[in-house]
């Protein structure tokens, strides 16, 4: 049985064929390098709304997911010869001990209030950081390391990053649709219900510890392979992945996107991508900008108190009124008529 | 011997300095229900405040003073800007206060410099006491002898003052204790500004003790808060006292033996207690019933 194609589908391709042609219309290394930023970052803040839009679960150490699935495909490389095999493992080694810090993290902690995981996943950070500081032998401290990429067969080499730009553009495309697809799914509305009311969900006999910790595993995974691509992107890894910036960006690109949106991070991870780079070139001009964090976290701390839904989030709730007026509107009619 | 007691007098000071932050954000947890990501940045602020003022007049104890006026104006501007949008949303609290967590530690460094600060020991402080084989460095001591009667102090007027009794009702049924005529506003104003001027007190005691102060030790100092306030319980000040100490010790002496697990032990404790006790050894709230 065909089912029916959603409109938002096609809008969200048509978009994807835009940023498919980019490359070949604009062919500046650092615009493109700015788009593969944003399209890791989006699948990383992406993996953070997964959380905090559909679950109502604060994590404060998402960086720590970016930063394991980083060095992971990083060590992988240096360590064995750069071909595509020892690519793929890194990848998986990334996706498992993603995954399991996740599980470790989530069966601890989400029985609890959302103090705890938020607590918890913070403080297993900056373990995280300590831990990739000090064990010089494997991760060369503060210093990081250099990696080789699998080379690409002949042809391709000379247009490398035009294929790393493929690679992490299908790879949000595809997650994109994959997620989309994961909440709109059953799962995905008892994750929602759970947002919405926890004990309502459970008198009606789910178990909301497995919903829970599911959603926490997969958001890990997906993290630690964001941060495989940007490990990838730059060939290079240092604890800067493990920093509590990165979980910043996560936060900030959510809930200004939209939290509980999925494209509403997207956005957000493009717009806040564009205000560092700027705002970098900017800190010539006055020595605030320098600073930006400080920008960036008064406009968060705005955005939680005034604009909750993020762009997407405000956008379609417009929409939505729009179309409740309307509906009352033909039915009044209906009714006088 | 003289090492192992030096190294729990160490690890006692250290505990004590935690608890001092801890108690503060259990405090301020167990009333308003509002956990505040931000009490590590008011920690350094109260440090930051103490080395100024005590590089402006040579007073150690108006410095200690300075720096828990400045823990007090904070808390102040804190709940009225950040915390009093946001009552009874857990979400947005936690995400509100982790921001404005940020945006404190980057303003030290805009106010006072990114570099890293020396901070000095006042001269009656400095130095140590020798007893048979053991020295005990006086700062320390010092330390510890402010921290318990801080926590001595707590205990007290919770416990046996009308305004102890006013706050503790308010823990146990908020809607009640409004209803006897308690604005209970204000003692959350009131309890948020002590929490935090703990904080800062703390931050003006650890700051000559670790001879530097830095912008990123909120966030460090904050993090075995919480890690305190998890393994003690959330909202008992007896627990985030011993679990303070219990952290202080352990960390200390790992740091000692084995110091790449220094942070890794504290991190066991609290996994430990998360399985097997996941309220916290202490605590009376805790568990989700949301």
């Amino acid at each position: 049985m065909m089912q029916k194609v959603q409109k938002s589908t096609w809008i969200y391709l048509l978009f994807s064929l835009v940023l498919v042609v980019i490359p070949f219309v604009k062919d500046e290394r650092w615009f493109l390098f700015l788009l593969i930023q944003i399209f890791i970052f989006g699948i990383f803040a992406m993996s953070y709304d997964l959380l905090l839009g559909f679950t109502g679960i604060v994590s404060f150490g998402h960086a720590m997911f970016f930063g394991i699935g980083a060095y992971s495909v990083g060590i992988t490389l240096e360590r064995l010869e750069p071909t595509f095999f020892s690519f793929l493992l890194g990848i998986f080694f990334a996706a498992m001990a993603g995954g399991i810090v996740a599980l470790i993290a989530g069966v601890l902690t989400l029985r609890l209030k959302s103090h705890y995981y938020a607590m918890l996943t913070l403080a297993l950070a900056s373990l995280f950081l300590v831990l990739a500081e000090k064990w010089r032998s494997l991760t060369m401290g503060n210093d990081g390391f250099t990696f080789k990429i699998p080379e690409l067969p002949e042809g391709l080499q000379d247009h490398r990053n035009t294929v790393i730009y493929m690679f992490c553009l299908l790879s949000m495309i595809l997650i994109f649709f994959g997620l989309r697809r994961l909440t709109q799914s059953p799962l995905g509305k008892i994750l929602q219900a759970i947002r919405e009311n926890e004990q309502r969900v459970e008198s009606l006999g789910f178990r909301i510890m497995p919903y829970k910790v599911i959603i926490s595993v997969i958001s890990g995974v997906v993290a630690s392979f964001a941060g495989v691509l940007y490990a990838i992107s730059l060939r290079f890894v240092d604890t800067s992945v493990f920093a509590i910036d990165v979980t910043l960006d996560a936060l900030l690109m959510t809930i200004i996107g939209g939290v509980g949106t999925l494209v509403g991070p997207i956005i957000g991870a493009g717009l806040i991508e564009f205000a560092h780079h700027y705002l970098s070139e900017l800190s010539d001009v006055h020595w605030i900008f320098e600073r930006w964090i400080i920008l960036f976290g008064i406009v968060y701390i705005l955005a939680v108190i005034f604009f909750p839904f993020g762009i997407v989030g405000t956008i379609q709730r417009s929409f939505a009124k729009r179309k409740q007026r309307k509906q009352e509107v033909t039915k009044s009619k209906k009714i006088a008529g | 011997m003289e090492l192992i007691i030096n190294l729990a007098i160490n690890g006692i000071s250290t505990g004590m300095l935690i608890f001092l932050i801890a108690a503060g954000l259990t405090l301020i947890f167990g009333l308003m229900d509002v956990l505040n990501f931000a009490h590590g940045g008011i920690f350094a602020w109260g440090a930051y405040a103490g080395v100024w003022f005590f590089s402006l007049t040579q007073s150690f104890l108006l410095s200690i003073l300075a720096a828990v006026v400045t823990g007090l104006l904070i808390g102040l501007v804190t709940e009225y800007l950040i915390i009093r949008p946001v009552y009874g949303n857990h979400i947005q609290q936690i995400l509100i206060t982790l921001g404005f967590m940020l945006v404190l530690s980057e303003m030290l460094k805009v106010v006072f410099g990114p570099d890293i600060k020396a901070a000095e020991t006042p001269s009656y402080l400095s130095g140590s006491w020798t007893i048979g084989d053991v020295t005990i460095i006086k700062y320390r001591a010092f330390i510890i002898a402010v921290g318990f009667l801080v926590f001595i102090a707590m205990q007290l007027i919770l416990k046996h003052s009308k305004i102890g009794l006013i706050v503790r009702a308010g823990v146990m049924d908020r809607e009640m204790i409004q209803a006897l005529g308690v604005n209970i506003r204000k003692v959350f104003v009131g309890v948020f500004m002590v929490g935090s001027a703990l904080a800062a007190l703390g931050g003006a005691l650890f700051a000559p003790s670790s001879g530097v102060v830095y912008a990123e030790m909120g966030m460090e100092f904050g993090i075995f808060a919480f890690i305190v306030v998890i393994i003690g319980g959330m909202g008992s000040i007896p627990g985030s006292l011993i679990a303070a100490l219990l952290v202080g010790i352990s960390n200390v002496f790992m740091a000692y033996y084995l110091p790449i697990l220094s942070m890794a032990v504290t991190m066991l404790i609290m996994f430990v207690v998360l399985i097997f006790k996941p309220q916290g050894l202490f605590s009376t709230s805790g568990v989700s019933n949301k």
